[in-house]
């Protein structure tokens, strides 16, 4: 249990960030730029990156809390500090954790300058929207909300393990506009949902006036899972692994998906770009099992009859009755009927500014490309984010500044601002030596002196061999 | 020299990056999270007339009925059941007195807890409410949670045979429950 906890916490932090790779956005001397926009301006010829190794990232967050909020050293006891923290969050806020693991990833460009990349990487995304009145039930009980209801509905989760194989095209079209476009294939491996859920508990002076209250509770709860039925059958963990991993390769719940993107160049200074990632759904079909639970009940306790009965009668089942009746009420119903899941859809937009020092020819200045061609060593910006979860929206802007410090290193900076949090400061650094490119980013780096009180963690990094168009 | 320094300045951060740290928390306080919970249910309720009582005799005075309470004798409310209170909410209407005892019984019938509550006379037209609280918590509820049922007999002073009035029973338990590890 301690561990779990240590574990639920130290991936607590803002999760509007989860899907949110702000700083790679736009950093084009990495090639998994590629995945967030294909139509990014991209001057590889080729690359590949190192399998397994190209492509980490790691998020893990929440829209509210932080460790330290929690687990600080104070004189306030704990549970007072729980108890504060479950009356601050609302039902809005949510716990994310979001893993990629690039497999495998290239990219070639051909003699008709299309420049193909593709490859398969891997994903887990979880979210679990706080269920504010239902903590509120558990931690405080409802002696103190009589007349409350308390929502059902804020019952709202989900979760994905996935393979994802994709392959896109990325073309400059003109000198101002580069565009692309970039299919994907899932393959889920594990996947539940659980976010159309609505219902209430309350406990209200009686009305019948039968007993002092009238506990009333409706509910219309759902669960979905695909992939997950057949695993309880299996007898330990290692056969649940090849299970899983056996359904990498095609063998899972498919879908379909497309990312689109584009880069104008406004003009030799301005820059606009804007993409779609992961517009597509999942097909579960196979291994599906759904649980719903639809109904109402109100319960005023026990009535006892007083039934006259002789010296060798029995008193009638008030209490198994009374059980019988709520089971019949909640009864579980399991359903085997296929459905299909949208995929969290995001968007990126983003509009720089290019100054400095020209860059690009041999000598700094591309003097004999100039115009839109023409590449500067820094750039300032605005990004923004979106991405559509089951609550709806969830937004972030960016003010970003870029820097290329010289052939071999570059960064980006970002401050990152949302509904939840106004200070998010990311970083990023790339090396490009010889053909081999290194990057890392994190963000939150305000919290790197002391991590507990970040409300998200992130780290992305990645190695890919690049060769160069001028090379 | 200058690439020299960049490549310096790479590193510096990548071992900014990993050198991140958390500090001034302390994880073993999850020892100390304890769940302290109050649950309000509805008990049991009853209105029964002087039916009732000469349904088994003209000049019957008691009547009972039994309940099982499963709940109370599980491992689950036994370890994290700290304390119950009872209310009860009589509403007499017969010009009588009357009595009602509860007896918390374990599964070979022996009394656990008992309680009684006297019941004040009232009439047809200004029934007398008699409210009862029953806490019960330490060594007594040690033994009240070995319950798994309660008979409840509720006794008149006098025969109700041809008497008008009922007798209205609401009542609720307080459930103070402390979870922790």
């Amino acid at each position: 249990m301690k561990y779990l906890l240590y574990c639920i916490f130290f991936f607590w932090g803002s999760s509007l960030f989860s899907q949110n790779k702000e700083v790679l956005y736009g950093l084009d001397e990495t090639p998994q730029a590629l995945l967030l926009n294909p139509g990014t301006r991209i001057s590889n010829a080729f690359h590949i990156g190192i399998p397994l190794m190209s492509h980490f990232h790691f998020n893990g967050g929440s829209s509210g809390i932080s460790a330290y909020d929690i687990f600080q050293k104070s004189s306030v006891d704990i549970n007072t500090r729980i108890r504060n923290k479950i009356s601050e969050l609302d039902g809005r806020d949510f716990f994310t954790a979001t893993q990629q693991l690039d497999i495998l990833n290239f990219g070639w460009k051909n003699k008709q300058e299309f420049y193909f990349s593709g490859g398969v990487y891997q994903e887990f995304d979880f979210i679990f929207y706080f269920p504010k009145d239902l903590a509120l039930l558990a931690w405080e009980g409802n002696s103190d909300y009589i007349g409350k209801k308390f929502d059902l509905g804020e019952l709202n989760t989900r979760g994905d393990l996935l393979m994802v194989y994709h392959l896109g095209a990325t073309k400059r079209w003109s000198k101002k506009l580069t565009i692309g476009a970039r299919a994907k294939i899932y393959s889920s491996l594990l996947s539940f949902s659980s976010t159309d859920n609505s219902g209430t508990f309350e406990t209200r002076i009686s009305e019948s006036g039968n007993n002092i209250y009238e506990h009333i509770i409706n509910s219309n709860l759902s669960l979905n899972t695909s992939g997950i039925a057949s695993l309880s059958d299996l007898e330990d963990s290692s056969q649940a692994t090849n299970k899983i991993l056996n359904r990498a390769f095609f063998s899972g719940n498919l879908g379909l998906g497309i990312d689109l993107g584009a880069t104008y160049e406004i003009n030799e200074k301005l820059t606009a770009s804007a993409s779609f990632i992961d517009l597509g759904a999942i097909f579960h079909s196979k291994d599906v099992e759904s649980y719903t639970i639809n109904g109402e009940y109100t319960l005023d306790g026990i009535d006892l009859l007083f039934p006259p009965l002789g010296t060798s009668d029995t008193a009638p089942p008030y209490y198994d009755d009374l059980i019988d009746e709520i089971e019949e009420a909640f009864e579980i119903d399991t359903l085997y009927n296929s459905y299909s899941q949208l995929r969290p859809l995001k968007t990126y937009t983003s509009l720089k500014y290019n100054f400095g020092r020209p860059v690009g020819g041999d000598e700094g200045c591309d003097c004999l490309n100039m115009g839109e061609n023409q590449k500067y060593n820094q750039s300032a910006g605005l990004q923004l984010f979106n991405v559509f979860r089951p609550r709806g929206l969830q937004f972030a802007a960016t003010l970003f500044y870029y820097r290329k410090i010289s052939d071999y290193l570059t960064f980006k900076t970002t401050y990152t601002v949302d509904s939840y949090s106004y200070n998010n400061i990311g970083l990023g650094l790339v090396s490009n030596i010889k053909m081999v490119n290194f990057y890392i980013i994190a963000n939150n780096l305000q919290w790197y002196s002391n991590f507990a009180k970040a409300k998200s963690v992130s780290l992305q990094m990645g190695l890919n061999i690049i060769i160069d168009e001028n090379k | 020299m200058k690439n020299n320094l960049h490549l310096l300045f790479l590193i510096a951060v990548i071992v900014f990056f990993y050198s991140a740290c958390v500090k001034d928390t302390d994880f073993d306080q999850t020892d100390d999270i304890v769940l302290e919970t109050v649950l309000e249910l509805d008990f049991i309720f009853f209105d029964i007339n002087s039916q009732n009582f000469t349904d088994l005799g003209v000049n019957n005075t008691i009547i009972s009925d039994t309940t099982n309470l499963d709940f109370l004798g599980s491992e689950a409310a036994s370890e994290n059941i700290i304390r119950v209170d009872f209310y009860f909410r009589n509403t007499n209407s017969f010009p009588v007195s009357l009595e009602s005892q509860y007896q918390f019984l374990n599964d070979n019938n022996e009394i656990k807890y008992e309680l009684t509550i006297p019941i004040q006379d009232g009439n047809i037209n200004n029934p007398v409410v008699t409210e009862f609280t029953e806490i019960i918590e330490n060594n007594d509820l040690i033994d009240f949670m070995m319950a798994t049922k309660v008979v409840v007999n509720t006794i008149a002073n006098t025969s109700l045979n041809n008497i008008d009035g009922n007798l209205d029973l609401q009542s609720k338990a307080t459930y103070y429950l402390r979870l922790e590890q």
